[in-house]
């Protein structure tokens, strides 16, 4: 993992001692709220509904155990009590006190952390791989790029002010797990044919009332010129971006407007003018960063087969753990274990201050320390050997750890709605309740195998419900809540915008009616290898608006 | 931000603290009178005769929208002695990519200007960026800047001016050359 050198230190601790003074003037009446905004989003603190709501960054996702452990104290200590991981690989606390923000920034700090750049309208919280270092399918590590990356967008002087803010993902497999193309900038690392790494760049990909898949503007682009890159796409949006609407500031609608040819001319023109500046990376200082990321040593733990093989016989439940929530490791005597925060009924995404040290105590034990925050609001152990399997799996049962729904129907995503969050039409949260209920049945949701379900409370959708195998969009129409469905998104390598099936449905159908589209993709798939997503790419929407339309107008 | 009964003038800042500002802005020649140092739009500077511009008996400035484009400024950047670049408010960060374009790339020599909604957090933002004087008005942002508190870090994770590379450090990194 990352350290913080002195020269990170210098720098967190002089913008806490900077909030702090700006905290203090505001309580003292010299800063109205207005005046007071922009200094507040600049260090991660929103006004929601009810409270201020403090956004803490997890650099790509990655977090050691003495830092999730900080984490549980400042929600037991500040907060109520549990935190909210986001779909940004972040965490929120939805109820801390404005007075207690610069003590939870100072906690923050002691443990290399800090709330910068998590709102406003400039680079953000630099998102990457869950599985980064871990994954059998790993080409290269991502982690050290979007840490390089991290760093230099920090508090960056020409970038802060851009039209809108700005998103960058980078993923080091070919199967994407880190949903690069719906980022402003997604960073694919892959190796050329002479065997060296670098990045195929895409731009303008992004979610929100106008979803876009990104386009690729350069097949592979050499380690050395990240950055020098990364600013001639930044300048270019900077200086052409749309500042007139807020909702078509983003890059994707630039890109869209221009058109991907010429906006990659000028990102091309920007970048040679820029290619042998000051920012280009000498080998020196990428190897420095990647030396932080280095494999840990993984002690050989042949043993485990067997032993997981019996205990897997022994117990059914843990059997299913296994196969829903266990995925292979570069080094086979281990796997990577996904910690479901999806209970079913509960919130997706909330961990309770006791849960994230139970983590933290399981991580350090028996995951080299290493815990992960995943874009689907779950939490990954990188590095467990296949033996401690039944361990962790024990351990994580004592505090409700242990869902073995990774990947299937009732691993819902889902945007904190209007139950918090001032931008909500509709809430988003009992619904992510009610469809994980009624589909609560370990052998039912295993029967209908991989499904993404993905809700958001608004159309700025925060709960990705544009790339949901199933999507769920809540509006508020008439004074009542109502949502819309898609079908067929897809954030992996082969990414796609779900389709909108047709009116919306109430608070109270919105359930069943998901029941119908599934129970629908049961009817007509090939077989059970055949997925939902799979099944509706080979079928298009027809059948299940069929399901969805006619079966109600005949129930009518 | 701002929220002050009584609207300060505004004043000229440097690094090195206030000075006089010897420029008057103006929508035209004609309006600038005999003002020897005069601020003009862009198109009005770019309408004027070459021979005009380059007038030895007085100094004409030029003043940048964030909407338009500095293309038409770049081959004649020599004969500029002062760019005024427009923050209409403080969120429009058009400018600062302005600023690196002409002191970075072009090496522009005359004396680059932020006008605006020049705000005290904003400051150090745009010295890094290449500006040498900042047109100020806020009240808060005129006492912080007499009080030389800039609101600055000690520490910068990219290259800028009046930032040094430190030796040991990775190569993105600067400190201010104050230290």
């Amino acid at each position: 993992m990352y350290r913080y050198d002195e020269f990170d230190h210098a720098f967190v601790s002089a913008r806490v001692e900077q909030f702090k003074d700006q905290v203090e003037r505001r309580l003292a009446g010299e800063l109205t709220e207005e005046q007071f905004r922009p200094l507040r989003l600049m260090n991660g603190v929103y006004l929601q509904l009810h409270a201020y709501m403090l956004r803490v960054a997890i650099p790509y996702g990655t977090l050691s155990a003495r830092q999730m452990r900080k984490l549980a104290h400042i929600a037991r200590t500040y907060d109520r009590g549990y935190g909210h991981f986001t779909t940004r690989q972040n965490l929120q606390y939805n109820w801390p006190a404005l007075k207690d923000m610069p003590k939870v920034l100072d906690e923050l700090a002691e443990v290399e952390m800090h709330a910068l750049q998590t709102s406003g309208n400039c680079i953000r919280n630099v998102t990457a791989d869950h599985f980064a270092g871990a994954a059998a399918d790993e080409i290269a590590d991502p982690r050290p790029y979007a840490e390089i990356l991290r760093q230099w967008s920090s508090m960056h002087p020409e970038f802060s002010y851009l039209p809108r803010k700005f998103k960058i993902a980078v993923t080091g497999a070919e199967r994407d797990r880190a949903a690069i193309q719906v980022h402003d900038i997604g960073l694919h690392l892959k190796k050329n044919e002479a065997g060296e790494i670098g990045f195929a760049v895409y731009v303008g990909g992004g979610q929100g009332r106008t979803p876009m898949v990104a386009k690729k503007i350069r097949d592979f682009l050499p380690v050395e010129d990240l950055l020098t890159y990364t600013t001639a796409i930044m300048r270019v949006y900077n200086l052409n971006g749309r500042r007139d609407n807020k909702y078509k500031a983003r890059i994707k609608i630039l890109v869209h407007e221009t058109g991907t040819e010429e906006l990659t001319r000028q990102v091309e023109i920007e970048w040679l003018a820029l290619k042998n500046s000051d920012l280009k990376l000498p080998q020196t200082d990428v190897d420095a960063i990647d030396s932080y990321f280095r494999p840990p040593h993984l002690p050989q733990r042949p043993e485990g087969w067997s032993a997981l093989a019996s205990a897997r016989k022994a117990d059914h439940a843990f059997a299913a753990w296994v196969d829903q929530n266990v995925t292979p490791h570069k080094n086979p005597d281990y796997g990577v274990v996904t910690i479901s925060l999806k209970p079913i009924g509960g919130i997706p995404g909330d961990a309770t201050d006791a849960q994230m040290d139970l983590v933290a105590d399981i991580a350090e034990q028996f995951s080299q320390d290493e815990i992960r925050v995943s874009h689907e609001q779950n939490l990954i152990l990188p590095h467990v050997a296949i033996a401690d399997l039944r361990i962790v799996y024990d351990l994580l049962l004592t505090d409700g750890l242990a869902t073995a729904n990774a990947g299937l129907i009732t691993d819902i995503i889902s945007c904190p709605g209007l139950d918090y969050c001032a931008l909500a039409t509709a809430r988003s949260i009992p619904v992510a309740q009610r469809i994980s209920e009624r589909f609560a049945d370990p052998a039912r949701q295993a029967d209908i195998g991989e499904l993404k379900l993905k809700i958001s409370g608004c159309i700025n959708a925060c709960g990705h419900h544009h790339v949901g195998h199933i999507g769920i969009l809540g509006v508020e129409k008439k004074g009542e809540e109502l949502y819309q469905i898609s079908l067929g998104g897809s954030g992996d390598e082969i990414c796609t915008i779900g389709d909108i099936t047709g009116r919306g449905f109430s608070s109270e159908e919105i359930v069943d009616a998901i029941e119908t589209i599934v129970d629908r993709y049961l009817e007509v798939r090939t077989d059970k290898e055949e997925t939902f997503l799979a099944a509706y790419r080979r079928l298009g929407a027809a059948p299940f608006k069929d399901a969805l339309y006619s079966e109600a107008a005949n129930a009518a | 931000m701002t929220d002050i009964s009584e609207k300060p003038e505004s004043q000229l800042w440097a690094r090195e603290g206030f000075r006089e500002d010897p420029y008057i802005t103006a929508e035209t020649l004609e309006e600038a009178g005999d003002a020897p140092a005069v601020i003009l739009p862009l198109a009005v500077w770019l309408g004027l005769d070459e021979t005009v511009r380059n007038a030895t008996n007085r100094r004409i400035g030029v003043s940048v929208a964030p909407g338009e484009s500095i293309d038409p400024l770049l081959p004649l950047l020599g004969s500029i002695p002062v760019i005024a670049l427009q923050f209409p408010a403080f969120n429009d960060g058009r400018s600062y990519s302005k600023a690196e374009v002409l002191k970075d790339r072009h090496q522009f020599q005359g004396e680059l200007r932020a006008v605006g909604d020049v705000l005290i957090d904003q400051v150090a933002y745009m010295l890094r960026t290449g500006f040498d004087t900042l047109k100020v008005t806020h009240a808060v942002t005129l006492t912080r800047l007499a009080d030389h508190n800039l609101h600055d870090t000690p520490v910068y994770y990219q290259p800028g001016r009046g930032s040094h590379t430190k030796a040991g450090n990775y190569s993105w990194r600067r400190v201010p050359d104050t230290q």
